[in-house]
């Protein structure tokens, strides 16, 4: 299966670079996903999570505030304002929850975003226990 | 010869200038690697987000998306004022760093002139606009004490002054002039055309598919990435400047230790030679005297 090359950069460096199978984004018109393949797109994207499907099926999950992307057959770039990469291991998952919590919240407004946010990482990290 | 006192009262003052050239590259190498390491870490975004302008860029020219006549993008008119941003920094004993950006300026006002296109300065950095200003340059804007502790905010102010003006057809043009870091020892000038977007120079397509917007129902998109492409670019050569500035400053007081360490040595040399000749003079003075007694 072709794979997708996946980058995330915020001004504090990058906080993603490889190859995965897909990639869910939470666009500011909605979620949408994208294979290897997909027609160009800018997007804006608002607070939540980036749900990636590794090569090797395993997942990751990296909380955003807002940013662009843009997407093209290969490659998926998204420049993030801010991101926090939520770990496997399991005893630093309430640290980067509680990381990926305030960068939401430095949003201000979003009380579904941050709710939402905070549903999918702890059902990430029970699934991935 | 100089007399004794005044060679010891030279070694001293050189030996003070040589401790405080050390004090300050102590100093900037103690601030260069926090710079640096903002720079690097700034470095990803700035060239992702440049990158991906410039791939709207060659796709709005290829296909002429319908509705996306921005004049961020229009670069086939020649320009007939241009705006240039230049970044120096507020304090000097930092080498040739300053002087570089300086006269990177003054070529691009030279070029520009002679293609009778009106230039206009905005100075960053208390040394650039001093040296405009003796010149008798007319700046349109100053800012003071960024250089030295750059922030988003104040990046952000800089760049929408001139970007305003550039949507309201007050300008055509807006380039940006930074001394960047390279390494530890050597700078980078970079020159870039902020607005209009050029068309990148032997970009590969990669992609074959029109490029969509999301949402599309006005160009707000787009907006909000210029406005981060330009703002980003400005904290980015801000941040790189400084630590550049750095780098520069810490390789020029090395030098200056260097050199007030020679010059230590050669005047102490002089002073051992003054003080054996008086004492040989002395020494001849006795011998004589009893001599002439005998």
């Amino acid at each position: 299966m072709e794979l997708l090359k996946l980058e995330i950069v915020t001004p504090d460096g990058l906080i993603f670079s490889g190859n995965v199978k897909t990639v869910t984004l939470p666009g500011s018109e909605g979620e949408f996903g994208v294979y290897a393949g997909h027609a160009s797109l800018v997007s804006l994207l608002k607070a939540g999570v980036v749900d990636i499907e590794l090569e090797n099926a395993k997942r990751e999950m990296v909380a955003i505030n807002w940013g662009h992307v843009k997407v093209d057959e290969h490659s998926v770039a998204i420049l993030a304002d801010g991101a926090i990469s939520i770990s496997h291991e399991e005893s630093q998952i309430a640290d980067s929850l509680e990381k990926a919590k305030k960068l939401i919240e430095s949003m201000g407004d979003s009380d579904v975003a941050l709710a939402t946010v905070t549903a999918r990482i702890e059902t990430f990290a029970r699934t991935n226990k | 010869m100089a007399s004794l006192k005044e060679i010891k009262r030279k070694i001293k003052s050189v030996e003070n200038t040589k401790k405080t050239t050390r004090a300050m590259k102590l100093v900037s190498t103690a601030k260069l690697n926090r710079a640096k390491t903002a720079a690097q870490q700034s470095r990803v975004y700035a060239q992702k987000i440049n990158e991906v302008l410039s791939e709207i860029s060659f796709k709005l020219h290829q296909f002429r998306v319908e509705g996306t006549q921005s004049s961020f993008f229009e670069t086939t008119q020649t320009p007939a004022k241009v705006d240039i941003i230049f970044v120096t920094a507020d304090k000097g004993l930092c080498g040739g760093f300053n002087i570089q950006t300086i006269k990177a300026v003054k070529q691009l006002i030279s070029e520009y002139k002679e293609q009778k296109v009106k230039i206009r300065l905005r100075g960053v950095g208390k040394k650039g606009i001093a040296y405009f200003k003796f010149l008798d340059y007319e700046l349109q804007a100053e800012y003071v004490g960024v250089s030295s502790s750059p922030t988003y905010k104040k990046a952000q102010e800089i760049i929408t002054e001139a970007i305003d003006d550039f949507i309201n057809g007050v300008t055509d043009k807006v380039i940006l002039v930074h001394n960047g870091y390279k390494n530890m020892i050597s700078q980078e000038l970079k020159i870039n055309d902020i607005v209009p977007v050029e068309e990148p120079v032997g970009y590969e397509n990669t992609s074959d598919s029109l490029m969509e917007m999301e949402p599309e129902e006005d160009m707000s998109i787009l907006e909000s990435l210029m406005k981060k492409y330009f703002e980003y670019n400005m904290y980015y050569a801000l941040i790189d400047s400084l630590a550049a500035e750095h780098s520069a400053r810490m390789q020029a007081m090395e030098n200056a230790t260097k050199n007030a360490s020679e010059r230590v040595a050669l005047l102490t040399l002089a002073y051992n030679k003054a003080r054996q000749e008086a004492i040989t003079t002395e020494l001849i003075e006795i011998i004589s005297g009893v001599e002439s007694m005998k």
